[in-house]
């Protein structure tokens, strides 16, 4: 069986420039406007999946989704830190630190207020999350009334700059050192010492309790020594799994993304297929010409799909390319959106990944495979004698 | 000649193509409305006449902190209120955590809160039972529907802020707009935790007149700016607003994708209208040599393509319209249920739809109409194919 050059189709498409141009841009659009937002699911996934360690345990009273619904008073911390498997520190205390977890509504810098949350750390704090580190001023100091705040969340919150004090009826904060923590969760915190939160805050506890352990051993042993003691009414999470559960977050942008994509897919599909129609329509004669030269309807099938293929695979890349620059210059920076789980602002910023090129690629190519199909089946069965006939 | 039938017929000269361009703006369509009707939810306005003038006052800092309760009678001496009652959010877990066994849970007080929610009408059961049952609950029709709840059933929450177990038995269903919520006598909760007794999460407040509204929010913070703690009081709008502003750009988002579909639509139906007009050429020249004026040209592929459009657009809406009810029922089973609660088919959307259908269809078709009706007749019968 002897192919018809793929020279052929390509050529073709750069005849009718504007048929071809108009359908291009079609495609393009719909899967730009896919991976915008695609984009967005994946940079707000992208921050629960980054954050927390396997070796953190977080303790938190039983049956709370989150630090914000659980509570563990003063007297349970001395228990819980010498349950065993909790690693000790360089200075033989247990490397573990008890923490105070409030959302404050602040404004803004555009306008609008959004729940932030503040985490008030132990002296430990630090030590548990390595990836955090200050970029700006210094670490607070206990006793004072003074906070450091990330750098997402300096530039989107009014009053959080270096210096600024943040003011909250009674509570005065002042801020005294930027942090970074590489787009993981506590990029949408406020930082300070726990001891004077509780003071300001008039709180009797603690949230949450963060613990290091050595290993999946000492893990389990640790999380099984809560959950052995009946009295205490706690239980441990591992901490990457903590920030696990939060990211059905992300779910309802990403069902919208799959929906308006698949959707404008199909209609975008159609609008190759009447191109293609048209492209064999014109053809008929040519096609014609082809098959009683001795080509197969096989070859002719496979040469108008190609050709819709193409057709739809430079949609693809257009596509790409233009939601790529959507992401780069439009949609560049952080930005934030209420985590539902802890009802406080989380910080993230739009991802594009090579999968999602991938995926939107493969979109254009399904459009084109389905688009193409049906006109290259009309063109593979298009009668030679009567075919040839035809005028014009 | 007769003009209208002339343009239906070369509408539907070539059937796959103008179906399949019927569909591909069928399917935008739809998803626009889709779109539109997001973004006319997270904008709604409250009810109006009942419903109407209704305020909610919380802790400044955030809703997760407690005020006095009370801060009652204080704010009840402003005047201008013709009642408030404790509106308390209680979360916990109703079966399990998963998404779609998540609604609002509010512990409030009965006799007092029905007067302030005053668009609820009770359908099934009674006030009056749920007045006298300590551990009854209220529940929205819609939300009854989605659990088959009935009057007289128990249900249990367990609680993860208020760590009790709440043992509820349905007292009464109402219908209101948004009829996606549990309410509860909060004397439940205050009675198994004494020590938050006194300390609650925001007053929700009927105010009398539009007056009372504009000054109310005012007076109760100024009352309250140097106590322990402050309050900020808002309009219900405002509060719900705040919700959605803490999501963000999510009004920015959909219209972008509204925007970039109104866009690919467009350059769909010019394509066809474009191939249309490109296969009549020598037809229009004999139809110019028979006397037909430039006008009637124009028109005669405006129209056309006017026509195409709409059908796509009206067929589209009507779709949507169709399928909606399924589309809210199943959002209701998600974490976007109370969102979903308040979706409507809203008239503005739909007009809003039809109108996008007008501007594809006179859009694609100017540049093939002003085309065919300015090429020299010469030119077009000399053209070939």
């Amino acid at each position: 069986m002897l192919g018809i050059p793929l020279k052929y189709n390509i050529r073709n498409l750069f005849v009718r420039k504007v048929t071809t141009g108009l359908t291009v841009l079609g495609i393009g659009l719909v899967v730009a406007v896919f991976l915008s937002v695609m984009a967005l699911g994946e940079g707000l996934t992208h921050v629960f999946a980054a954050s927390g360690s396997e070796n953190n345990v977080l303790v938190l009273r039983q049956n709370s989704q989150s630090e914000l619904q659980s509570g563990i008073s003063r007297d349970q911390v001395p228990l819980i830190l010498t349950l065993p498997g909790i690693s000790p520190d360089a200075d033989g205390k247990p490397l573990a630190s008890a923490e105070l977890v409030v959302v404050l509504n602040l404004e803004k810098r555009d306008g609008g207020s959004s729940n932030v949350t503040i985490r008030g750390v132990g002296e430990k704090g630090m030590k548990l999350r390595p990836g955090l580190t200050l970029v700006e001023g210094r670490w607070f100091t206990a006793g004072k009334s003074e906070v450091v705040v990330s750098r997402s969340v300096s530039s989107r919150f009014r009053n959080c700059a270096m210096g600024e004090t943040i003011k909250f009826g009674a509570y005065r904060w002042t801020v005294v050192g930027l942090f970074d923590a590489g787009g993981t969760a506590p990029d949408s915190e406020i930082w300070t010492d726990v001891e004077g939160m509780i003071t300001d805050f008039k709180r009797n506890g603690y949230s949450s309790v963060l613990a290091k352990t050595a290993g999946r051993a000492a893990r389990d042993q640790f999380q099984a020594g809560l959950a052995g003691d009946a009295r205490l009414a706690l239980e441990g999470k591992v901490e990457r799994k903590y920030y696990d559960d939060q990211t059905s977050t992300a779910a309802p942008i990403k069902f919208l993304g799959f929906f308006v994509g698949i959707v404008m897919a199909i209609g975008a599909c159609f609008g190759a297929m009447n191109t293609m129609y048209a492209a064999v329509a014109a053809r008929t004669r040519e096609i014609a010409t082809l098959r009683a030269l001795g080509f197969s309807r096989l070859s002719v099938l496979l040469s108008f799909v190609f050709e819709s293929l193409c057709l739809a695979l430079l949609g693809g890349l257009l596509g790409c390319a233009l939601g790529w620059l959507a992401v780069k210059l439009a949609l560049s920076g952080v930005t934030g959106t209420t985590n539902f789980a802890t009802f406080s602002e989380v910080v993230f910023a739009f991802r594009l990944t090579p999968q999602l090129f991938g995926i939107g690629i493969l979109f254009s190519l399904l459009m084109g495979f389905f688009g193409g199909l049906f006109p290259a089946g009309r063109a593979a069965f298009t009668k030679i004698t009567n075919a040839l006939r035809q005028v014009g | 000649m007769k003009f209208f039938p002339f343009v239906f017929k070369n509408l539907f000269r070539k059937k796959t193509r103008s179906l399949l361009t019927l569909g591909s703006i069928l399917l935008p369509l739809f998803v626009i409305c889709v779109m539109g009707t997001l973004l006319r939810t997270l904008s709604g306005a409250p009810a109006d006449g009942r419903g109407m003038y209704r305020l909610v006052v919380r802790h400044k800092v955030s809703l997760a902190n407690f005020i006095p309760e009370a801060y009652r009678e204080r704010i009840f001496q402003l005047g201008g209120i013709d009642e408030m009652s404790i509106w308390c959010w209680f979360g916990g877990k109703y079966i399990d955590y998963s998404a779609k066994n998540q609604f609002a849970r509010f512990g409030v007080e009965p006799e007092k809160f029905l007067k302030v929610f005053d668009e609820a009408t009770i359908r099934e059961g009674s006030a009056a039972d749920w007045f006298s049952d300590r551990s009854g609950a209220l529940v929205g029709e819609a939300l009854a529907k989605k659990y088959g709840w009935r009057v007289g059933q128990r249900i249990a929450l367990t609680g993860d802020i208020y760590p009790v177990t709440l043992d509820l038995t349905i007292r009464g269903i109402y219908a209101a707009d948004n009829s996606s919520a549990l309410f509860f006598n909060w004397k439940y909760v205050e009675e198994a935790l004494p020590r938050i007794k006194g300390r609650i999460g925001t007053f929700y407040i009927k105010a009398h007149s539009a007056e009372a509204v504009d000054r109310l929010p005012k007076q109760i913070d100024a009352l309250f700016e140097n106590a322990d703690p402050p309050t900020k009081t808002e309009t219900e709008k405002e509060f719900q607003n705040g919700f959605v502003s803490m999501l963000g750009n999510v009004k920015l988002m959909l219209t972008g994708i509204c925007t970039a579909i109104v866009f690919v639509i467009l350059l769909i139906a010019a394509n066809t209208m474009a191939m249309a007009a490109r296969e009549r050429v020598n037809e229009i020249a004999v139809l110019r040599t028979l006397g037909f004026q430039k006008g009637t040209i124009l028109g005669m592929i405006l129209g056309e393509s006017l026509l195409l459009s709409l059908f796509g657009g009206v067929f589209g809406i009507a779709f949507f319209a169709l399928t909606f009810p399924g589309f809210r029922a199943g959002l209701m089973n998600t974490q976007m249920a109370g969102f979903a609660a308040g979706m409507k088919l809203f008239p503005s959307v739909l007009a809003a739809g039809f109108g996008v259908a007008v501007f594809v269809g006179l859009v694609a078709g100017i540049v093939p109409a002003v085309r065919s009706a300015q090429r020299s007749i010469t030119d077009g019968l000399r053209q070939v194919g």
